[in-house]
């Protein structure tokens, strides 16, 4: 116990949160690998809390005061942290099979004790990092114990037939996971509740606490909980420090999952402002973070600006490059066929990360380019100035190609068929372009032909 | 949210139709997990950092320009896509 509580006192002496918080971390030290085993042989279960009280008194650099709430405290926290110990390393003995409820239970004690040491007043806002460290594990914990259920779930149920299997696969797929949201919220609630004066109030712990309630949320399928949490973050905002003073690990990831929940609204102003932000802000050898902040802003800022992403841009990201690639040189070059090929190939990548219905939304973009090409294929009149009125006919001979992706002789035929049946429907579309202002111009029925605005036909595109 | 909410449409009916026999069902599990593992914003090594050890210092907001393209091109009269639907327009007027 000594060594534990060794390093208690030289964090409080440092008073330094990290250091207090690396006292109860899950996982040793590289310069410590067997600091856990250590810990845990070191006592039993009968005299674990006597010892640590003891110990924690013996090593005081002064006499401790009786009753002493934070010596109480810590000997509730670091008895929990010893019990928790115990079923870490049973988990992780090579021979045993691994039991990551029973570690989830016991580090949520973990958590339970180091929540009650800060609504008690005993922990102070500087040992924040100890309630982010018991979050954090608590939640891995949780998802371990769940994956861990539904494994064996599934090795019991295995003769019970299809039918049944589904349902006992649905039940309790997350339980530990939702429990764990529930211990993590009272974290959140903490932080946010503290009216001591800013600068030792648990405010500071409000953005660590929110980033890993939507991590969790995010986990669990249940984005729109995040929606509560930034309610009550903007009803305190007038007492809480501004963004800008919290560490830069708070903001980028805070602003990542902000403008995710507004690109899954579809508020695209927002998504843009904020995963901008937090691209700039990312440590640049974050790649991962960086690639993930860049796959909901390259369709943020197809449709906001609609700009696409350079080869440059990508080239870091060999990942992103072969999500986007070809997506982005369809749309480009105006093939539609090239596009529709794109999404369909990309569709189960894009699903999963919930873009692709943003995506979708580029085919306009795509079209636009691609009517923009028959424009500017157009002639130019003695004074060098182009065609602005062009034949319905024309624009859907474009569509037919873009949409076929070759020129084939099939296509004349279709064309002579049912070209006025044809001709509606690229009206359709063209109408479509023009209401979403992609397009300048309205269309002449009588004549079939699209009379285009002489200054800025496509607007945004230089011409 | 509507996103989220179509977007499980189709990931739904994938479960189903796996349904059908126990091993495409464990089959289609197992990567799906995994993709989200890899999904997740992951903890940064550091609490904090210097603003010019960011991807985009402050200041140099202005250089990232490059990176990003316009959607159009106007330089690609050469590239296949482009040829034909030149061609294609000197078909539909021959016919006018």
């Amino acid at each position: 116990m000594e060594v534990l509580c060794r390093e208690y006192w030289h964090a409080n002496q440092e008073g330094s949160g990290p250091l207090l918080a690396a006292t109860i971390s899950p996982i040793a030290p590289p310069n410590y690998l067997n600091r856990l085993d250590a810990i845990y042989g070191d006592t039993n279960a009968a005299s674990i809390s006597r010892d640590i009280s003891y110990s924690l008194t013996k090593t005081a650099n002064a006499a401790i005061q009786y009753p002493n709430p934070e010596i109480n405290s810590w000997t509730e926290i670091y008895s929990a942290y010893w019990y928790a110990i115990g079923a870490i390393l049973a988990a992780e003995h090579p021979t045993t099979k691994p039991d990551w409820t029973k570690v989830y239970e016991a580090w949520k004690d973990v958590a339970n004790t180091v929540i009650k040491g800060y609504s008690g007043g005993v922990l102070e806002a500087w040992t924040l990092p100890v309630l982010y460290t018991a979050g954090k594990h608590l939640r891995a914990f949780a998802i371990k114990a769940d994956e861990n259920a539904r494994a064996s779930g599934g090795d019991t149920s295995f003769n019970a037939g299809g039918l049944q299997e589904d349902i006992a696969g649905d039940f309790g797929k997350n339980e530990k996971l939702e429990d764990a949201a529930r211990v993590i919220n009272r974290m959140f609630t903490l932080c946010i509740s503290d009216r001591a004066p800013l600068e030792e109030s648990r405010k500071w712990g409000l953005y660590y606490t929110t980033n890993l309630l939507f991590k969790t949320y995010f986990k669990l399928n249940s984005i729109g909980l995040s929606k509560n949490i930034l309610r009550a973050l903007s009803a305190s905002k007038t007492d809480m420090p501004t963004l800008e003073a919290f560490p830069r690990s708070h903001i980028v990831t805070f602003k990542y999952y902000v403008g995710v929940i507004q690109f899954l609204e579809e508020d695209y102003a927002q998504a843009e402002e904020n995963l901008t932000s937090a691209w700039h802000m990312c440590h640049r050898s974050a790649t991962r973070n960086i690639e993930l902040i860049l796959t909901y802003l390259i369709p943020t800022l197809l449709l906001t600006r609609q700009q696409l992403p350079s080869s440059r841009l990508l080239s870091p990201y060999p990942s992103l490059g072969s999500l986007f690639a070809p997506l982005t040189l369809a749309i480009r070059i105006g093939s539609l066929s090239a596009f529709d090929t794109a999404l369909a190939e990309g569709e189960h990548e894009f699903v999963k990360r919930r873009i692709y219905l943003t995506l979708e939304r580029g085919r306009d973009i795509c079209l636009r380019n691609l009517l923009r090409k028959v424009y500017l294929a157009g002639d130019l009149d003695e004074e060098g100035k182009r065609n602005t009125r062009i034949y319905v006919k024309d624009f859907a001979a474009a569509i037919r190609l873009g949409e076929s992706g070759a020129s084939g002789e099939g296509m004349d035929v279709e064309m002579d068929g049912s070209a006025g049946e044809n001709n509606d429907e690229v009206e359709c579309l063209v109408a479509n372009m023009i209401y979403k202002n992609l397009m300048k111009g309205y269309i002449s029925r009588e004549r079939g032909i699209v009379v285009l605005s002489k200054n800025g036909a496509f607007p945004g595109t230089g011409i | 949210m509507s996103a989220a909410a179509d977007g499980s449409g189709p990931t739904a009916k994938a479960t189903t139709a796996a349904a059908d026999t126990s091993t495409t069902l464990k089959d289609q599990q197992k990567p799906a997990a995994a993709l989200e593992e890899d999904d997740e914003f992951e903890d940064f090594p550091v609490d904090d950092w210097a603003p010019e050890e960011s991807e985009v210092p402050p200041g140099q907001e202005g250089g990232t320009t490059h990176l990003w393209e316009e959607s159009w091109d106007d330089d690609d009269t050469s590239e296949d896509f482009s040829k034909q639907l030149k061609e294609e327009l000197a078909k539909v007027k021959g016919q006018k």
